[in-house]
């Protein structure tokens, strides 16, 4: 046989205070709960899905920086380190160096160093870079992609209604929580 | 003093462009470019560290093409339908032999015979009396490995291989050898030729194309495959000196040499042997120009005509015999496609385009156009605009004839005609089986046997057997009728 052991019982006040702070804590709670997940949603900058991206060209011409805050980046994992680079050379260049008649980059942003015999290696020289996807989209057509474009947060003002992407034919512009404001194309060919 | 408004309003329109055209020269005259702009010269600290210049440092490697052989078993060889070489026993990726394929597979694809592993790369089969011939790289070594197998069970009768390590550039091996009933040849991916005994894999001789006749080995390696024609090996070193020649395949004499006066360079398509206005020729396409070579007997290596009006920096497609007068050209990376015209004059022949065709209409990027039936087909690269990934029939007047749709599209993988049917490879191994029909695209199979990548080597079929394969994976699909799955035999 147990003994019962009655429960101290509460007062009316002691219950209305108990359940008025319980109360007071939960709304305080869900209200920085609130704001955390509104300032969440409003730290987010513009971003381009390289995945979906056509290589049309306007981010050149649209942005509201000059030159454009859109850049092309080189996944070096994708790359295939070619000597003869479409993304570098103009179709059927007279020669394959690196002078400007048999280069595609209108400024010359791409530099081509040589690695050892067959491979070259090519990266992106940002400050030089318009934008404007020639690279982009011979990469993409004849060699392995690994050419995309991606808006740089170093040079791109963040516009509330982006310039580029309401010119973007193909909706590949979005907004992106600022805490990973890039889209990698090497982490999304993984996880295809 | 008359006051004429018109001469006033004039004066002042005049005034104002003017000043216009003063602020425009003065905004222009003040911009400066987005971006700093300089000189863009060639590098040459770069290109001569690559030797890519001329002058380069001469490679001393020497490659023992003997290397070393293997025999795992040892039979007599048996039968079935040749498919000897590169794009099969007529070079036109039209099977000749008579068994019928299945109008539909089994659910579960098609019965897999066999499979092997191969080292990365493209290179594709030859068969011939029932055996398997493959030139593959054999990572493990760091060399080329000529392999042969049986036909119906995979087993692998011997190899021989030789080192000689190769980097891998968007894979390592690439070529089909040739077979004929006394020899095989194969050239690896860096321009080893070798020459061994078909059933034994006793060697015969070798050649160091690059060493011996300065050839230089295309980007990403050569696609080059060989010819034998009545004991002789063709081959196109497109050296300093020799553009193309003949070997006796029996003593590795070097029977006959075609100069190359234009200091041409080797592309990766193949030589094919054309009979054209009655002469039998071997036409090649070279980085540089496209040229016929006598093959009759008494004139044998002579130039018979060459062109520059067909060039580009890579060419991977080998030419196609339209009739006895004409030749289909065609290549990716922008190059389109070119119907060539041949005609008798005097003494010579001579070579003209009679129509091209952009890149957006009809161009294949690896491989060569089928001929068939009097109709062209070929998959379009990813820059034809809307017919990109599309198997396309193409009239030889130019005209589209019809395509496979918006719905239907491919990669750069290879296609034959059996039985009438077209079998095609996807990139990642995905297998189409059309009807060879000029009245439309019609499916009548499909399924994945290979589940790798870049399955691009050319396919061969021998009596209703097709031996395909991706970067990595080998296998025999049977595709008779009435064939079942009974388990697959990897190896």
């Amino acid at each position: 046989m147990t003994d019962k052991v009655e429960k101290p019982k509460l007062t009316r006040m002691e219950f209305l205070s108990l359940t008025m702070g319980r109360l007071a804590v939960s709304a305080l709670g869900a209200v920085g709960m609130l704001g955390w997940l509104r300032r969440r949603k409003k730290n987010t900058v513009w971003q381009i899905d390289p995945m979906t991206c056509v290589s049309c060209g306007q981010c050149a011409t649209h942005c509201v920086v000059s030159p454009s805050a859109v850049k092309c980046v080189q996944s070096y994992p994708i790359c295939g380190y070619c000597r003869l680079c479409f993304g570098y050379f103009t179709p059927n260049a007279p020669e394959l160096t690196s002078a400007a008649e048999n280069q595609l980059c209108p400024t010359g942003a791409i530099e081509r160093l040589f690695v050892e015999d067959p491979y070259w290696e090519y990266n992106i020289i940002e400050d030089a870079c318009v934008g404007c996807a020639k690279c982009v989209e011979a990469c993409e057509v004849f060699g392995n992609a690994s050419f995309y474009l991606q808006v740089r947060h170093d040079v791109c003002v963040n516009c509330n209604d982006c310039s580029i992407a309401r010119h973007c034919p193909s909706d590949s512009f979005s907004q992106v929580p600022a805490d990973e404001p890039y889209i990698l194309k090497h982490d999304q060919e993984l996880l295809a | 003093m008359s006051n004429n408004p018109t001469i006033i309003s004039r004066v002042i329109a005049g005034g104002v462009v003017f000043l216009a055209c003063c602020f425009g020269l003065f905004r222009w005259w003040q911009s400066r470019p987005q971006v700093d702009l300089g000189l863009r010269l060639t590098d040459m600290v770069a290109e001569t560290r690559a030797g890519t210049l001329g002058g380069g440092p001469v490679s001393t490697e020497v490659v023992d093409i003997e290397g070393t052989f293997v025999e795992f078993e040892s039979a007599p060889m048996g039968e079935s339908s040749p498919w000897p070489q590169f794009r099969g026993l007529n070079h036109d990726s039209i099977s000749v032999g008579d068994v019928p394929l299945a109008e539909a597979w089994p659910e579960g694809g098609p019965p897999v015979l066999w499979g092997h592993d191969l080292g990365e790369g493209h290179a594709g089969a030859a068969i011939f009396k029932g055996r398997v011939f493959v030139m593959d790289y054999d990572e493990e070594l760091g060399g080329d490995a000529l392999r042969c197998f049986d036909l119906f069970d995979g087993r692998e009768y011997w190899r021989r291989s030789y080192v000689a390590p190769t980097k891998r550039n968007h894979g390592v091996s690439r070529t089909v050898p040739a077979v004929s009933e006394k020899y095989t040849v194969a050239i690896g991916p860096r321009c080893f030729v070798m020459c061994v005994d078909t059933e034994t894999g006793a060697y015969r001789w070798g050649i160091d194309m690059v060493k011996e006749y300065g050839t230089e080995v295309p980007l990403w390696y050569t696609g080059q495959c060989p010819v034998i024609k009545d004991g002789v090996a063709i081959l196109a070193p497109v050296g300093a000196e020799t553009l193309m020649m003949g070997v006796d395949c029996e003593t590795g004499e070097v029977l006959w040499r075609t100069p190359n006066p234009g200091g041409w360079l080797m592309a990766h398509s193949s030589i094919t042997p054309m009979k054209l206005l009655g002469i039998n020729q071997y036409v090649y396409a070279a980085v540089g120009g496209i040229l016929g070579v006598s093959a009759e007997p008494e004139s044998v290596g002579e130039l018979l005509w060459s062109s520059t009006v067909w060039t580009n920096s890579v060419t991977s497609p080998s030419p196609v015999a339209i009739e006895d007068d004409r030749i289909f050209v065609t290549a990716g990376y922008g190059g389109g496609s070119m119907m060539l015209g041949l005609k008798q004059e005097g003494d010579g022949i001579v070579i003209s385009p009679l129509f091209e065709l952009s890149k957006k209409v009809f161009g294949c990027e690896q491989q060569t156009p089928l001929y068939f039936k009097d109709h062209l087909y070929a998959i379009l690269p990813k820059d034809a605009s809307a017919l990109r990934g599309q198997f396309v029939c193409l009239k030889t007047d130019g005209t589209i004839n019809w395509t496979s749709g918006k719905d239907q599209r491919f990669g750069l993988g290879p296609f034959l005609v059996a039985d009438d049917k077209i079998l095609l490879l996807d990139d990642d191994g995905e297998l189409t089986m059309m009807r060879a029909s000029t009245e439309g695209y019609e499916q009548l199979a499909r399924h994945a046997p290979l589940a790798g990548h870049d399955a691009w080597a050319p396919m061969a079929i021998s009596d209703g057997l097709l031996v395909l394969r991706d970067s990595h994976h080998m296998i025999c699909l049977d595709l008779r009728v009435g064939a079942s799955n009974s388990g697959t035999k990897e190896q």
